[in-house]
């Protein structure tokens, strides 16, 4: 690295704080409608000059800037390589698609101009935050950069904030985030006393010197918190639905990725237990996936339903994680290469067609305000464009092969097939069990995606709206189509992407020795040949249709109604809902996905047919059975110190003076010491 | 290319030698053996009636379909000679292929707001959910058992010349045939000749074609069956020089018709909240092939 490439790097990091502020200043400044404009602008530009710093850092294999910030932090290590510079592109262009999207979004609302202010302005922090995230090396800087990424996060999720719903998610996530938090500073400060720097270093050192379980345990549990494993996941469905949806898109494509950057990060500067870790953590991320996706399955809720399906994704990238680390347990270079190359192009994949998705997704919120698909139907005839986007990214989602979801799936079901090939039976069966629930979660994925896209897309209105939906402005639709060429490169040009991530296992992780045998020009050929037939495919298809457009040119065609078996008075309401659609799913798996119905039963004088309610709700067991139980637990123990807080201001005054009392005494007989 | 060829080939008589069975088993004389044919020639040429209802992706669902199972077709090898497509791990590649086919399938039974068609597209979605871990089951442990992860490669390295090895086969001819009987919608899970649309399955799915894109939905279901037998013969016929495997193959693929024939013939299709519970058992049956394959490698020691 020559001085010259530092002094890039700090010319850029610099020019980023500076855009940082010139935006936040005009957004403050500027009259209502200029304040999305300028909001847009510092994004993508702060986008544009992070991403080049990206670039920049890749070709010169890692930049470093040192900041000082004050005396008992020190210095500060920002640090850019390979693994900060993947994150950093990925979050430089989901914002930039979320930014934009917003803009368009947002304007069917007319916020208030303060609204509007405060909202774009933690959009830019938020935004910068998470660079922040992804370059910081210091423990307390580390800490401090995440908060502001939770807190800018939450701002922006409780922009509906006159619905008491969205505050009580809003509280949920934050204090859910704060959990995490204090994992993280546990964690950190650990490392400070038994290493004495905050310096990432210094877990390095810690790594080396200790035993490596139980402080990457801890961050396992701070950074999993984010990203959602299962039992740490239970803000998503809750946050997800009730952030505004260019919002939500960017959570679910990056935020929830930063955890898995940060367990990333501190697996390069793991030392031993490899194999345990690893174990671990692909039955976790086993259970995390298919537990995400069938909860995905049936929530009517399609914004809820997203939000459970990034649980599914999570697992998957985990279950990569888990095998590139069983790689470097067991010496076997393919494993490393493909667990952690498949997890790295999963986290890329997922980015893209998950904002894909909830862009899309928001767009029907948007024309219809309601998020029950039970309520909708037919839109792709009002919305052709908001549900072809749907459907590429409802393709792309369930792994099918033109689309980039099957390029990393690819990946991990290869190294899983590879990992079926250890020498122990207790990883043997374990790699089957993953292989086989990889597979299940296909499938239920497959279910969930025909069942949302029929319900909301297919078929006639359920029930008549109060606007007919009408097609979304092209400034929703451009960063969609934008999102959909993203991933089309990834599906048909694989291996550029791959080239990356391979130099990230390069230089990063503990393996990277292994990475030498792990035939990575023959898995980069393969991939070409996947892309090259999933072309074929496409090209198949498309002859098919010719020749079926050219033989049927000539013959009649009718139009009627919709076969109705005999049946001769068929109205929308008896299509089939998307509850119905999975309610045999859920009915089989009633131990997991609990319903609770509320009707009244049918009395025997009750003769005459009359109005009567029913609805059904499934809820999420852990949050049902786990920590709703110890929640009510800990409020009624903290409730018998209620008497301390009592609303009275002499007995505060009378706190207020024991304090200085005890101090006083204190002081007088020496008792500090 | 023999290997598709040959399924293109077997294709064109499977569903006329099952209804030929059928009908000889019934005491009837029964339709020639290329009628199924004949009728989807017919519906080529015929006109269609859409629902107004419907989108493109009712017009274009069947093109999809019929292309993944011709997809998936070239991806399976024929013995000793290379499919058309192959690579490490193609039965991959395989079952997500199938995987588009059945979505756009599902999503197009969808399009035309008929609650019965909405009915056997949930039904088709959960059943073939649960059909997939056994596929792969059977597929991970046949990995495990000879080192390879193609078609190709693990049909070849194949010996099953040990008693355990003998069960293994038939387990999988098994499971294999059962499959191929989910994926085909027919008899223990689903009846194609129900006249009732409430217990239908995949035949209510396709109420609303007609035509072109009925035919064609028809013959995809032909050709899947040719390309499972094909897996199925290719178990056997490994190692073999072209001149055995040729008899072999075609064997094969007769007796599986006749064999669906017959169990059309005198089996019931199953009660539909059974169906799910059948299905998950293929995927122990899976498991038993695992356990098998462990025991020959002498990992359970």
């Amino acid at each position: 690295m020559g001085l010259e490439s530092i002094d890039a790097a700090a010319f850029l990091l610099r020019l980023n704080l500076i855009l940082l502020f010139l935006g936040a200043l005009a957004i403050i400044v500027l009259p209502g409608r200029g304040k999305p404009v300028a909001a847009g602008i510092s994004v993508v530009l702060i986008s544009i000059v992070s991403g080049i710093l990206a670039l920049h850092s890749m070709r010169n294999s890692g930049v470093e800037a040192v900041f000082s910030m004050g005396s008992f932090i020190g210095d500060v290590r920002l640090r850019i390589d390979s693994l900060s510079a993947w994150f950093i592109l990925i979050i430089a262009f989901v914002t930039i698609t979320g930014v934009v999207y917003g803009i368009g979004y947002l304007k069917a609302y007319k916020p208030l101009s303060a609204i509007s202010s405060l909202h774009w302005f933690f959009f830019l922090l938020f935004q910068s935050s998470m660079f922040w995230v992804c370059m910081v090396q210091n423990g307390i800087a580390f800490i401090m950069v995440w908060e502001i990424m939770s807190i800018s996060s939450l701002f922006l999720v409780v922009f509906d904030h006159t619905n008491p719903r969205v505050l009580k998610s809003g509280i949920n996530y934050m204090v859910q985030m704060h959990l995490s938090v204090v994992f993280l500073s546990i964690a950190f400060i650990w490392v400070y006393f038994k290493t004495g720097s905050w310096d990432f270093t210094g877990i390095e050192t810690y790594f080396t010197r200790f035993p490596n379980i139980g402080l990457f345990v801890l961050f396992f549990i701070g950074f999993g918190l984010k990203a959602g494993f299962i039992g740490l996941h239970t803000w998503l469905p809750h946050a997800h639905p009730a952030a505004p949806s260019h919002v939500s898109g960017v959570m679910s494509g990056v935020i929830v990725k930063m955890g898995i950057y940060g367990i990333f990060r501190v697996i390069t500067f793991l030392k031993a237990d490899y194999l345990l870790l690893g174990e671990i953590i692909i039955g976790l991320s086993l259970v995390t996936g298919l537990f995400g996706i069938m909860n995905a399955s049936v929530h009517r809720d399609f914004k809820k339903m997203l939000a459970y399906c990034t649980i599914e994704n999570i697992g998957i990238i985990g279950i990569g994680i888990g095998l590139g680390l069983i790689g470097i347990a067991l010496d076997q270079s393919v494993l490393y290469f493909l667990g952690f190359g498949g997890a790295l192009m999963h986290v890329l994949n997922h980015s893209l067609f998950k904002s894909l998705l909830f862009y899309s997704a928001g767009s029907v919120y948007q024309q219809t305000h309601t998020r029950d698909m039970n309520k909708l139907g037919g839109l792709l005839g009002l919305m052709p464009h908001t549900g072809g986007l749907f459907l590429v990214g409802a393709i792309a989602i369930a792994g099918f092969p033109p689309l980039n979801g099957f390029i990393s799936e690819f990946l991990i079901y290869s190294g899983l097939l590879h990992a079926i090939q250890s020498p122990g039976v207790d990883q043997i069966t374990l790699m089957i069990l993953a292989f086989a629930g990889l597979s299940i979660i296909g499938g239920i994925s497959v279910l969930t995606f025909t069942k949302t896209f029929s319900a909301l897309f297919l078929g006639s209105p359920r029930i008549k709206l109060e606007h007919e939906p009408r097609e979304v402005s092209k400034l929703m639709l451009v960063p969609q189509y934008l999102t959909v060429g993203a991933m089309l490169a990834v599906a048909f040009m694989p291996f550029l992407f791959l080239k990356i991530a391979v130099q990230i296992l390069d230089v990063n992780f503990p393996g990277s020795h292994l990475l030498e045998n792990a035939d990575v020009p023959g898995y980069a050929s393969l991939l070409r040949h996947i892309s090259l037939f999933s072309l074929m495919f496409l090209l198949l298809i498309g002859f098919v249709a010719g020749l079926r457009y050219f033989l049927t040119r000539n013959t009649v065609v009718l139009h009627n109604e919709t076969w109705g078996c005999a049946y001769t008075a068929p109205n929308t309401r008896m299509q089939y809902t998307g509850k119905s659609f999975s309610k045999s799913f859920a009915k089989l798996f009633g131990f997991i996905l609990l319903e609770r119905k509320e009707f009244n039963e049918l009395q025997a004088n009750d003769v005459f047919p009359q109005r009567r309610k029913y609805s059904s709700h499934y809820s999420d067991i852990f949050e049902k059975k786990l920590i709703q139980p110890f929640s009510k637990q800990l409020n009624r123990f903290t409730n018998l110190f209620t008497f301390i807080q009592n609303g009275r201001i002499q007995t505060y005054v009378v706190y207020g003076i024991a304090f200085i009392l005890i101090v006083f005494f204190g002081t007088i007989f020496n008792l500090w010491h | 290319m023999i290997g598709f060829i040959l399924i293109v080939f077997v294709s064109l008589f499977f569903t006329g030698i099952i209804i030929r069975t059928k009908s000889l088993a019934a005491g009837r004389k029964g339709p020639g053996i290329l009628q199924p044919l004949k009728d989807i020639i017919r519906l080529f040429r015929k006109g269609s009636v859409y629902s107004q209802t419907t989108s493109f992706i009712f017009r274009l669902a069947p093109v999809v379909y019929f292309s993944s199972v011709v997809m998936a077709s070239l991806l399976v090898p024929f013995g000793p000679s290379r499919a058309v497509i192959g690579f490490e791990g193609d039965f991959i590649f395989f079952a997500y292929v199938l995987g588009l086919g059945k979505f756009f399938n599902i999503i197009s039974a969808m399009d035309t707001g008929s609650s019965f068609e909405g009915m056997g597209a949930s039904r088709e979605a959960l059943f073939s959910m649960f059909a997939e871990p056994a596929f792969f089951i059977l597929m991970g442990s046949f990995a495990l058992l000879t080192g390879f992860t193609s078609f190709y490669d693990i049909f070849n390295a194949i010996h099953l010349n040990s008693y355990t090895g003998y069960a293994l086969g038939t387990m999988a001819a098994l499971v294999l045939v059962l499959l191929a009987m989910i994926e085909n919608s027919r008899m223990p899970v689903d009846d194609p000749k129900t006249h009732l649309e409430l217990t239908m399955v995949h035949e209510v799915m396709i109420l609303d074609n007609s035509g072109f894109d009925l035919g064609l939905i028809l013959y995809t279901g032909y050709l899947k069956f040719a390309m499972y037998g094909a897996l199925i013969a290719n178990f056997f016929i490994g190692g073999l020089a072209l001149n055995l495997a040729l008899p072999i193959y075609l064997l094969i693929q007769f007796s599986f018709a006749v064999a669906v024939g017959l169990i059309e013939s005198f089996m019931a299709r199953f009660r539909m909240s059974h169906n799910a519970q059948f299905i998950f058992a293929l995927s122990s049956v899976s498991f038993l092939i695992f356990f098998g394959v462990l025991l020959i490698m002498g990992k359970l020691n």
